[in-house]
């Protein structure tokens, strides 16, 4: 039972030589070989607030674990954007079409992983997201 | 105004049925559909389990960037904190972890350039990582 990711980036014409990385791992518990053998499966929420929501909820017990999280803004306006904060701490913007992968740290139980669709009025229409988590403890709390 | 495009493709048999997922997104500049055109790509090796900047605001001149950081190493046990704040007191705690690379990891996000992104070793041994920011 394995989880893989491959980011691969591309361009043609951001240098004088094209770019192209290809970046290969599997998921695996926390300084060990072994498979992450947990997930959530995927997921999809429609934002239609500016405030934020919890997307994953932090539990102290992933502190010092493997914990793994994919998420994407799958709006098709390239405008929308979805921020992404940790224990309100910004991270970034995920624009229409944008995603991240990033381990994640459940540091304590504040580090909640939160989204706000901040640029949303009621005319924008729903901004679909969807998440994925992978993880190796025994008692996770996957959503808020 | 340059064409990059980042493609993710996640494949998982831990659940009965299987995930697969693969999205391709091409990188553009804040709410628009226009390429970013500024790339760095820098490959640091590190010899103390201080915490230090690893991609500081001031060496983004936009708001919106791409950050791909990667942990090269073989050995599993050695791994990377990844955290965001305000590193300018030089105190651990004014930052944010949000992981942890261990070798053959990779991590990519968007950075609103707000906070530096900072890095702690593991290990005093020579520990290299690899980053890149588009913007």
């Amino acid at each position: 039972m394995a989880t893989t990711a491959q980011l691969t980036l591309n361009s043609g014409d951001i240098a004088g030589d094209p770019v192209n990385v290809t970046k290969l791992m599997t998921l695996t518990k926390a300084g060990t070989t072994n498979d992450l053998d947990q997930s959530s499966g995927l997921n999809r929420v429609h934002l239609r607030s500016t405030t934020n929501k919890v997307l994953l909820a932090a539990n102290a017990e992933g502190n010092d674990l493997a914990a793994k999280v994919y998420i994407i803004n799958k709006s098709e306006d390239a405008s929308l954007y979805v921020t992404v904060t940790i224990n309100a701490q910004t991270i970034g913007k995920l624009y229409g079409g944008d995603f991240l992968f990033i381990p994640w740290s459940q540091t304590d139980t504040d580090a909640d992983i939160e989204i706000a669709a901040t640029n949303w009025t009621s005319s924008t229409g729903d901004i679909p997201v969807e998440y994925a988590l992978f993880h190796e403890d025994t008692d996770f709390l996957t959503n808020a | 105004m340059a064409t990059t495009n980042a493609t993710i493709d996640i494949a998982s048999d831990v659940t009965d049925n299987a995930l697969s997922v693969s999205n391709t997104t091409q990188l553009n500049t804040a709410g628009t559909t226009t390429g970013v055109n500024t790339m760095t790509s820098v490959t640091k090796v590190l010899a103390s389990t201080n915490q230090v900047d690893l991609i500081a605001t001031g060496s983004v001149s936009t708001t919106h960037a791409y950050v791909y950081i990667n942990n090269p190493s073989t050995d599993e046990t050695q791994h990377f904190k990844i955290t965001i704040g305000d590193a300018g007191a030089g105190l651990p705690t004014d930052t944010e972890e949000i992981g942890r690379l261990y070798g053959g990891d990779f991590m990519w996000m968007p950075w609103d350039v707000n906070d530096d992104i900072c890095i702690t070793p593991s290990t005093s041994d020579d520990m290299t990582v690899e980053y890149m920011v588009f913007s």
